[in-house]
C-alpha cells in the first residue's frame, strides 16, 4: 500500500479523474450484480410455471438496460483511471529526462545507460500499471467481491455463503505465492535471454574474426548451447505459469461443487428456491476474479513500489554542477590561467592532477602532449566545468570559471570530445548542432574548415545523409571532423580538440591545423595530441605526465631541454634522421 | 528505426504459413499436447452436465438415493482433478514445443547471419541485426506461446461447448449461433483498428526510447553545447505523441474488447432466458438445462475475451516474423568457393599474385582500379597511402570478405577462389586494426573455439609474440576474465593478445591491418618486434599507417584513390621524391622541408 501513498500527489493532482473513475467501478460492480439476480427470478419463475410474457419483457428489458450502462460506465472508467496512468508515466518521463539532462559526467560514470533506460522504460511500465491496473485492482476486487458475497448472504443464504468461501482464501494465497515464483523465474529466463543476446551482439561485431579463422560452425554450436539455457529457464516459467489454471479450476471446483451439495440440502429444506441456486452459483463465477486479483494486487504494488523507489532515488540526485549566487551573465573572454594544486576524481583516491600551474594569452594556442592516461582530457574537462571540486582555481578572463553562468561559459568553448559522437540525423544537422537555424552557408565554412566538406559531397545525399547510430556508418576519421565542424560552427572563443586528429591521417592533419590557423585568428586553441606534429607550433607546450606537468615550453625550447618531449620527438624521427644522414 | 510496418493480407498470411511450417518437426509431441487438450476440454463440457443430471433426476424429483449420490458426487470431483493435472501438463506441452519451435528459428537465423557477406554487415547496424536474431523472435516465441495456444484451446473449447449445446437442445444451440457473427464483426472491427493504433503506440515508443537512448549517450555533447533546453522541447514533443497514442488504444481497447464482450454475453444470456422462458409457456423446462446452458454462456466468452487480448501480440509476431523472414531469405552470402574440383588444392608456398584487379562496393565507384603486385614466398608488401586510398578494400578481397568481379587474385599460382575454405583459413591470418576480444578468458581468446589446443600451445604463442609478460602479471594469469570486447586491456595489449590469437593458428601467409591510433611508445615497441618475428618465414601483406614501421618491406605499395601511383623499397620511394616522400615528411613534422607539401 506504500506505494500508493507515495503516489499520493499525483492521485490528488488527477483527482477528478481518479473520483470519478473509482465511483463509476463501484456502480458497475453494483450492476454486474443485476444478471445473476434476474437469471435466478426467471428460473424459479419457470420451474414453478408463473412466468408471463410481459414478466419475461420487463426482465429481459432489465437485462438490455443493466447491460448498455455497463457498457458505457465500462469505457468511461477505463479512459479515467488507464488514461491518467499513462498521463503519470508521460509526467515521470519527462521529469527523468530533464533531470538527466541536468547531471554531470560524475553521474553518468556511476549509472551505466543501459541501466538508466532500464528505469525510464521497465520501471515506469510498472508504475503505470501500479496506477493503472493497481488502482482498478484494488477498488474492483473489493468492491466486486465485497458487493458479491454480500448479495450472496442477503438475497439468498449467507450460511451457504460462508460454507462456499471456505476453499477461496487458498485461491488468493497460492496465485499470489505462484505469482513470486513466476517473478523470480521469469527473472532468471530474463537472465538467460540477456545473455543471448550479449552474444549475438558479440558475434556480428566480431564477424571479421570469425571468418578469418573459419568458426563459423562452431560459433553456431555455441549459440545452440546459449539457446538451450534459454528454453530450458523458460520451461520452468512455463510450468509455474501452467499452475494457475488447474489450481483455479481445482479450487473453484471444489467452491461450486460445496455450493451445489449445500445448496440441494437448503432447496429440499425450503431454505432455498431451484433459482436461488442458480443464482448462487453464477454469483460464485464472479468471485474467482476478485480473488485471483487479490493474489495478483500485492506483486503489482510489491514491483510498483520498487520501480518508484528506483525513480525517486534517480530523481533526488543532486545536480553537482549549478551556477552559483551572482553569478556574471557573460560569455569570459580573454586569458586563460590555471591555478590548481590538486584534482581528485570523486571516489578516487590517487590525484589525477596535480600542481598544473600555466596561463594562456587570449588567441595563443595550447599543445598537451602526454601518454594515454596521464591527464590530458581531464585538464580540459575542468576548464569546460564537467568536474570539480579541485583545488585551487581556473581563471577565464580575470574571474574564476565559478563566477560565469555554466551557460554562458559553455558558450565560450567549442569542444571536440575524444570519443566523437554524432546524433542520429542529418549531416547538416549535426554540423548545425548548436545552432539549428544555421545557414547553409554557415554550415559548408564549418565543414570546409574542418576538410570534410568534399566527403560529405560523395556521400549519396550530401549534407541530408543521415548520420549516427541510425544512418550510414562512417569511417572515425569522418566522424571526427564532423565533430569538428560542430564546433567550428560556432567560431568560440576557446576551441579544444581533445585528440580529435588521431582517425586522420597526416595530411588531412596537416590541412586543418592550418585552415585553423588562418581562420582562427586573435582565438584560443587548445589541442591535446599523441602525435606531436599537431601541436609543433603550438605558443605553449604542456607535457604531462602521471598528472604533473614534466616539461613545458614551445617546440625550440623543449627541443633545446632535452627532455622527454625531446626523446619523443627523436623518436619519431629516428629512422628518418638515420636516412638523412643526421639532418 | 525499422521498415514500414503495413503488411497487406496476403503477405500476413504467408508469413503466418511459413512460421507454422517450423511447427512439423514437432508432429508427435502435437498430437499428445491436442489429445491432452480434447481430454481437458471433455471434462469441462461434462462437468456442468454431470449438475444437471443432479438437479433435474434427483434434486427436483426428490429423489435422493444415497449410492448414485455418492457416484455422481465423487464422479464430478473425480473428473476435476483428473482435468486439472492433464490441464497442467497440456499447458506445459503447448509452451515446451512452442519454445523448441522458437530455439530452431533463432538458431536458423544465427546461422543464416553467419554466413552472410561483409556487405550485408557494412550496410545494416548490429543493432538491427541483433534484433532480428533475439528479439524479433522472441516477438514470434509470445505468439506461438500464448497466442497459437490460447487460439487452439480456446477454439477447442468453443467447439465443445457448441457440440454441447446442440446435444442438449438443437433449437437453443442454433439461436445461439447467432452470437458467433457478431463475435466475428467486433473481432474483425478490433483487429483492424487497433492493429492500426497499435503499431502506431509502438512506432513512438520505439522512437522515445531511441531519442532516450541517443540523449544519454551523448549527453556531455549536448551539455557542452548547451542544447539542454532543445532537447528537452523535442523529447517531450515525442513523449506528448507516445501520450496520445496510448490514450486512442485505451479508447478502442475499451470499445471493443471486455466491456463489448461482456455486452454480447448480456445478450447471450438474453437469448437463453428468453428461448427457455417462451418455451415453458407450453412444456415443461427442465431447470438442469437452463444451468447448463447459462454455465456455457458463461464459460464462452472468457476464451473469446483471451483471444482478443492476444490479438495485438500476434500483429506484432507478423511483423517480427516478416523481418526474420527477410533476412532469412538474404542472399548476399559469403563469397563462395568453387566447390565442383577433382583436386583440394593446397597453399604450400604462400606466394600471392594479384593481376589487374579492380572492384567497387556499390557497383558504381570503383575503389580499386588495375591493382598488379606479387609477394614472393616470405616477403613482405606494405600498403600505404591516406585514409579512402583502397588498402582495407584490398585485405577484404584477399580475405574473401568481399567477392571481386574483375582481374585475379590468385596464391601459389591458383586462383584464390579453388581453395577451400578451410585451407584459407588454416592458412590465411588477419590481424585487425581493431583487435576484437570476445567475452571470456585471456586462454579463450588465443584458442577461440579449437578446443584441441592445448594449454602449451596457447602460452606458446603468447610467448612467441611478447605478450606472456602483461598475461603472467594478471591476477588469473591466462583464466583472467575478459570483459566484453575487452575492454580493461589497452590497446596495445589487446593487439598483442590479437597477435597470439593469429600465432596460434600458425599461418602461412599474414594480413596485418596496422592500429594507429593510441597506442603508447612502450607498447609500441613490444608490438613491432613481435611483427617483426611473425613476419620472419611468412608472406606478409601489410597495411602501415606509419611509414617507419615497414621500411623493411620488400614491396611498398603506395595507394591513391584505389590506384598504385608509386611501388618500390622505402629507399627507392624516397628517393622517387614523390607521393610516399611527401608523406614521410609529413608524418615527420618536417614539412618545412619541402617546398610544396601538399598540393
Amino acid at each position: 500500500m506504500k506505494v500508493f501513498l507515495e503516489l499520493g500527489w499525483f492521485f490528488k493532482q488527477e483527482k477528478k479523474a481518479y473520483i470519478s473513475g473509482v465511483l463509476i467501478l463501484l456502480f458497475v460492480a453494483l450492476l454486474q450484480l443485476v444478471p445473476p439476480k434476474v437469471i435466478g427470478i426467471i428460473a424459479d419463475h419457470i420451474h414453478d410455471r408463473t412466468l408471463t410474457k410481459g414478466l419475461l419483457a420487463e426482465w429481459v428489458l432489465v437485462l438490455i438496460a443493466s447491460g448498455l450502462a455497463m457498457y458505457v460506465l465500462r469505457y468511461y472508467w477505463r479512459i479515467q483511471i488507464f488514461g491518467s496512468a499513462v498521463k503519470l508515466s508521460k509526467i515521470l518521463r519527462n521529469q527523468l529526462y530533464h533531470h538527466f539532462t541536468k547531471m554531470s559526467p560524475s553521474f553518468y560514470q556511476k549509472n551505466r545507460i543501459g541501466d538508466l533506460m532500464a528505469h525510464a522504460t521497465n520501471d515506469l511500465a510498472a508504475i503505470q500499471q501500479t496506477a493503472g491496473s493497481g488502482v482498478l485492482t484494488l477498488v474492483d476486487s473489493l468492491s466486486t467481491g465485497g458487493f458479491v458475497i454480500l448479495a450472496m448472504a442477503f438475497t439468498i443464504s449467507w450460511k451457504l455463503t460462508l460454507i462456499c468461501l471456505i476453499p477461496m482464501p487458498l485461491l488468493a494465497i497460492l496465485t499470489s505465492w505462484f505469482g513470486t515464483m513466476l517473478h523470480k523465474s521469469f527473472y532468471k529466463a530474463q537472465e538467460a535471454f540477456s545473455s543471448l543476446n550479449d552474444k549475438t551482439q558479440e558475434s556480428i561485431m566480431g564477424i571479421k574474426v570469425i571468418k578469418t579463422f573459419g568458426q563459423e560452425k562452431e560459433d553456431i554450436e555455441d549459440f545452440r548451447r546459449q539457446s538451450e539455457d534459454v528454453v530450458q529457464k523458460n520451461i520452468v516459467v512455463a510450468k509455474i505459469d501452467s499452475l494457475y489454471d488447474p489450481t483455479i479450476s481445482i479450487i473453484v471446483g471444489i467452491s461450486y461443487f460445496l455450493s451445489i451439495v449445500f445448496g440441494a440440502k437448503y432447496v429440499l429444506n425450503g431454505e432455498l428456491t431451484i433459482g436461488q441456486l442458480i443464482s448462487f452459483t453464477t454469483y460464485l463465477g464472479l468471485l474467482i476474479w476478485p480473488m485471483l486479483a487479490f493474489g495478483w494486487l500485492f506483486n503489482i504494488m510489491e514491483r510498483g513500489s520498487a520501480s518508484y523507489d528506483r525513480v525517486s532515488a534517480l530523481l533526488r540526485e543532486k545536480v553537482e554542477i549549478k551556477d552559483t549566487a551572482n553569478a556574471l551573465n557573460k560569455v569570459p573572454v580573454g586569458d586563460i590561467e590555471y591555478q590548481l594544486a590538486q584534482f581528485t576524481y570523486p571516489g578516487e583516491s590517487r590525484p589525477m592532477l596535480k600542481e598544473i600551474y600555466f596561463s594562456l594569452k587570449r588567441g595563443e594556442t595550447l599543445g598537451i602532449v602526454g601518454k594515454t592516461g596521464a591527464g590530458k582530457t581531464t585538464l580540459l574537462k575542468l576548464l569546460i566545468r564537467e568536474f570539480e571540486g579541485y583545488q585551487g582555481k581556473i581563471l577565464f578572463g580575470g574571474h574564476p570559471l565559478q563566477a560565469y553562468k555554466l551557460d554562458r561559459l559553455r558558450e565560450a568553448v567549442g569542444y571536440v570530445p575524444q570519443d566523437h559522437f554524432l546524433f542520429s540525423a542529418t549531416v547538416a544537422e549535426n554540423i548545425a548542432f548548436t545552432n539549428p537555424s544555421a545557414t547553409k552557408q554557415e554550415i559548408e565554412t564549418a565543414a570546409k574548415l574542418a576538410n570534410i566538406h568534399e566527403d560529405i559531397l560523395q556521400f549519396t545525399d550530401g549534407y541530408q545523409t543521415v548520420v549516427g547510430e541510425r544512418g550510414v556508418s562512417l569511417s572515425g576519421g569522418q566522424k571526427q571532423r564532423i565533430s569538428i565542424a560542430r564546433a567550428l560552427l560556432m567560431n568560440p572563443e576557446v576551441l579544444i580538440l581533445d585528440d580529435s586528429l588521431s582517425a586522420v591521417d597526416a595530411k588531412t592533419e596537416e590541412a586543418i591545423l592550418s585552415s585553423l590557423r588562418e581562420n582562427r585568428e586573435g582565438k584560443t586553441t587548445i589541442i591535446t595530441s599523441h602525435r606531436l606534429s599537431a601541436i609543433q607550433h603550438a605558443d605553449l607546450i604542456l607535457v604531462i605526465d602521471e598528472g604533473q606537468i614534466m616539461e613545458r615550453g614551445t617546440h625550440e625550447s623543449l627541443m633545446a631541454d632535452a627532455g622527454w618531449y625531446k626523446e619523443m620527438y627523436l623518436h619519431q624521427q629516428l629512422e628518418e634522421l638515420v636516412e638523412h644522414g643526421g639532418q | 528505426m525499422e521498415e514500414k510496418t503495413q503488411l497487406s493480407n496476403g503477405e500476413q498470411r504467408r508469413v503466418l504459413v511459413r512460421l507454422l511450417s517450423y511447427a512439423k518437426p514437432h508432429k508427435k509431441e502435437i498430437a499428445i499436447a491436442f489429445l491432452l487438450l480434447l481430454l481437458t476440454t471433455v471434462g469441462d463440457i461434462v462437468l456442468p452436465l454431470l449438475v444437471k443430471v443432479f438437479i433435474d433426476d434427483y434434486l427436483t424429483p426428490r429423489k435422493l438415493d444415497f449410492t448414485p449420490l455418492v457416484i455422481l458426487g465423487s464422479t464430478y470431483m473425480g473428473i476435476q482433478f483428473v482435468k486439472a493435472i492433464l490441464l497442467f501438463y497440456q499447458l506445459v506441452a503447448f509452451q515446451r514445443i512452442a519454445l523448441y519451435i522458437i530455439q530452431q528459428l533463432r538458431i536458423d537465423v544465427f546461422a543464416k547471419v553467419q554466413s552472410l557477406g561483409l556487405k550485408y554487415f557494412d550496410k545494416t547496424p548490429a543493432g538491427s541485426i541483433v534484433s532480428r536474431v533475439t528479439n524479433d523472435t522472441e516477438a514470434i516465441k509470445d505468439m506461438f506461446v500464448t497466442v497459437i495456444s490460447t487460439f487452439i484451446q480456446s477454439g477447442v473449447f468453443l467447439a465443445g461447448i457448441f457440440i454441447s449445446m446442440f446435444i442438449l437442445d438443437i433449437k437453443l444451440g442454433l439461436l445461439c449461433v447467432v452470437l458467433i457473427p457478431i463475435l466475428m464483426l467486433v473481432i474483425v472491427l478490433y483487429r483492424k483498428y487497433s492493429s492500426r493504433y497499435y503499431l502506431d503506440m509502438r512506432e513512438r515508443l520505439s522512437q522515445l526510447n531511441a531519442k532516450l537512448s541517443e540523449s544519454l549517450q551523448g549527453m556531455s555533447i549536448v551539455q557542452v553545447f548547451r542544447q539542454e533546453k532543445r532537447l528537452r522541447a523535442e523529447f517531450a514533443a515525442i513523449n506528448e505523441k507516445h501520450y496520445d497514442a496510448g490514450m486512442k488504444n485505451i479508447k478502442i481497447d475499451a470499445l471493443l474488447l471486455r466491456p463489448a464482450i461482456d455486452l454480447i454475453y448480456i445478450f447471450g444470456l438474453i437469448i437463453v432466458l428468453t428461448y427457455f422462458g417462451i418455451t415453458s409457456f407450453d412444456t415443461t423446462v427442465k431447470i438442469g438445462v437452463i444451468y447448463a446452458f447459462i454455465n456455457y454462456v458463461d464459460r464462452f466468452f472468457e476464451p473469446v475475451n483471451q483471444m482478443m487480448m492476444r490479438l495485438s501480440l500476434y500483429q506484432q509476431a507478423i511483423v517480427a516474423g516478416s523481418r526474420v523472414f527477410k533476412l532469412l531469405d538474404h542472399e548476399e552470402l559469403a563469397p563462395a568457393q568453387e566447390e565442383e574440383q577433382k583436386q583440394e588444392f593446397a597453399i604450400e608456398e604462400g606466394k600471392i599474385e594479384f593481376n589487374n584487379v579492380s572492384f567497387s562496393y556499390d557497383g558504381k565507384r570503383d575503389v580499386l582500379k588495375n591493382i598488379s603486385f606479387t609477394a614472393n614466398p616470405g616477403e613482405t608488401v606494405a600498403l600505404v597511402g591516406h585514409t579512402g586510398s583502397g588498402k582495407s578494400s584490398i585485405i577484404n578481397l584477399m580475405m574473401r570478405f568481399y567477392e571481386f568481379d574483375r582481374g585475379e587474385i590468385s596464391i601459389d599460382g591458383q586462383s584464390i577462389r579453388r581453395f577451400s575454405k578451410q585451407e584459407l583459413r588454416e592458412k590465411l591470418g588477419l590481424v585487425l586494426q581493431d583487435p576484437f576480444l570476445f567475452y571470456g578468458t585471456v586462454k579463450d581468446n588465443i584458442r577461440l573455439h579449437q578446443k584441441t589446443m592445448t594449454e602449451e600451445q596457447v602460452e606458446e604463442a603468447a610467448k612467441f609474440v611478447q605478450a606472456n609478460a602483461f598475461i603472467e602479471k594478471l591476477e588469473k594469469g591466462y583464466n583472467h576474465k575478459v570483459v566484453e570486447r575487452g575492454a580493461t586491456f589497452s590497446s596495445g595489449q589487446r593487439q598483442l593478445i590479437a597477435f597470439a590469437r593469429t600465432i596460434a593458428a600458425n599461418p602461412k601467409i599474414l594480413v596485418l591491418d596496422e592500429a594507429t591510433a593510441n597506442i603508447d611508445t612502450e607498447t609500441e615497441e613490444a608490438i613491432q618486434t613481435a611483427l617483426a618475428k611473425m613476419r620472419k618465414g611468412r608472406t606478409t601483406i601489410a597495411i602501415a599507417h606509419r611509414l617507419s614501421t615497414i621500411q623493411d618491406a620488400d614491396l611498398i605499395l603506395v595507394l591513391h584513390q584505389g590506384e598504385i601511383v608509386e611501388r618500390g623499397t622505402h629507399q627507392e620511394l624516397l628517393s622517387q621524391r614523390g607521393l610516399y616522400h611527401k608523406m614521410y615528411l609529413l608524418q615527420n613534422g618536417l614539412s618545412q622541408q619541402v617546398e610544396d607539401p601538399i598540393h
